[in-house]
């Protein structure tokens, strides 16, 4: 592992990696493939970094919003290849940011979507950086209060993500030689992924919602509202979203599948 | 670098650059050009192998990964004047328009039969969802699949 860093990048399932490569969105002097050195399997509540997304939702022991998320996310053939790890760390699908224009991500200092085409961007948080993060399986693991560990530390998963600011523009607190290698998740009464997308199949989410029953109450955790995975605490605290004209609509998806998922886990 | 791999059955060897992918690989060094290249992002599916067993996307996969591991790609399903039965069902029920998609289609319905021999609407849907067809021409795609599981 500390072979990582100085131009080295780890690869494992590739399925986000291979094309920013090809890009030349993100650069490697050196890659190193990680699916012999991670971790991989389940192992009751806990979740080897390299598990495919194909294993986990084909797992009955996995919680209903955890499965969810991963058989509506992308398609079979990149369930079968991408990794739990690598989709808490896949990129935005900003087009802007896929594109290069130089906004704040990229080290400039606009945030082009904001003035721009926006109409899959983010809710909230997003004054410095519209993008709005795509992992479907970042939200159910916030639902189901989850904790990432890594090769130096573990704690909550809302803690592997920042919001950019003009001192640092990564959205994951992660160090360069540092690889997540379990994820561990809280198991729930109930739980439930609810996806808006532009077609059934195959698409990012437009606003994903996870809730997960515990005996203290619901919790939730949201795909493509924010720069990053985004926890709420309750329905209410949807009034405090800051769409953008062209993401307006996304508080009304949001309302909607955050009253179904609730109902949902008898919430 | 020189990667050593099976394909189709055979023990093949090839000369690739680090950050070269299977697809490539098959295409160009291996002389195999059923696989198609068509989005490079894993969004079109029209470059689906199985990987030891499993389907995958071939522009995804870099050739170094698939070093010492076994590759089927479409031309490993049948034999020249011996198509594979899926393959026959596709030409039956006139599943081909242009053609790009066909292949990576093939291998995507060959693994859902070997997993699921009598697939339902919904696992037909689900299992090609990755294969996408810009003519448009599903509904003869869905009904080869069907003859095919007959």
């Amino acid at each position: 592992m500390g072979a990582l860093g100085n131009g080295t990048r780890g690869l494992a399932g590739g399925t986000d990696l291979v094309p920013l490569l090809r890009d030349g969105l993100v650069a490697a002097d050196r890659l190193v493939d990680l699916r012999r050195v991670i971790p991989s399997g389940i192992d009751g509540t806990a979740i080897g970094a390299g598990t495919t997304l194909a294993e986990l939702e084909a797992d009955p022991q996995i919680p209903d919003a955890l499965r969810e998320a991963c058989r509506l996310a992308a398609s079979p053939q990149l369930r079968n290849m991408g990794t739990i790890g690598g989709n808490l760390l896949q990129a935005t699908r900003c087009w802007y940011w896929r594109l290069n224009y130089p906004c704040r991500l990229h080290g400039g200092d606009v945030c082009h979507a904001r003035e721009g085409q926006h109409r899959e961007h983010a809710i909230f948080a997003n004054d410095y950086c519209a993008s709005a993060h795509p992992s479907d399986v970042a939200a159910a693991l916030l639902a189901l209060d989850a904790t990432v560990e890594t090769t130096r530390a573990a704690g909550p998963l809302a803690g592997l993500y920042r919001l950019p600011d003009d001192h640092d523009r990564n959205l994951v607190d992660l160090g360069a030689d540092e690889l997540i290698t379990r994820i561990h998740y809280e198991r729930p009464e109930q739980s439930v992924y609810l996806k808006a997308m532009d077609r059934k199949r195959w698409a990012f989410a437009l606003v994903g919602v996870a809730a997960a029953r515990y005996d203290d109450g619901v919790r939730l955790g949201l795909a493509g509202v924010a720069p990053i995975p985004w926890r709420l605490a309750s329905l209410d605290d949807l009034e405090q979203a800051t769409p953008l004209p062209g993401t307006a609509y996304k508080l009304e998806l949001a309302r909607a599948l955050g009253r179904r998922a609730i109902a949902a886990v008898g919430g | 670098m020189k990667i050593e791999l099976t394909v189709n059955g055979e023990q093949r060897e090839a000369d690739v650059w680090e950050g070269e992918s299977l697809l490539f690989a098959l295409r160009e060094k291996l002389g195999l050009p059923g696989s198609k290249n068509a989005c490079e992002q894993g969004e079109c599916g029209s470059c689906s192998v199985l990987l030891d067993g499993t389907l995958v996307c071939a522009c995804l996969v870099l050739a170094a990964q698939a070093d010492g591991h076994d590759v089927v790609t479409v031309e490993g399903l049948g034999a020249t004047g011996e198509p594979h039965p899926v393959q026959e069902a596709f030409v039956e029920a006139g599943a081909v328009q242009c053609g790009f998609c066909t292949p990576g289609l093939v291998v995507a319905t060959v693994d859902l039969l070997a997993h699921s021999p009598q697939p339902s609407e919904d696992e037909i849907r689900e299992a090609l969802s990755g294969n996408l067809c810009r003519c448009t021409g599903y509904a003869k795609i869905f009904d080869a699949v069907r003859l095919a599981a007959q």
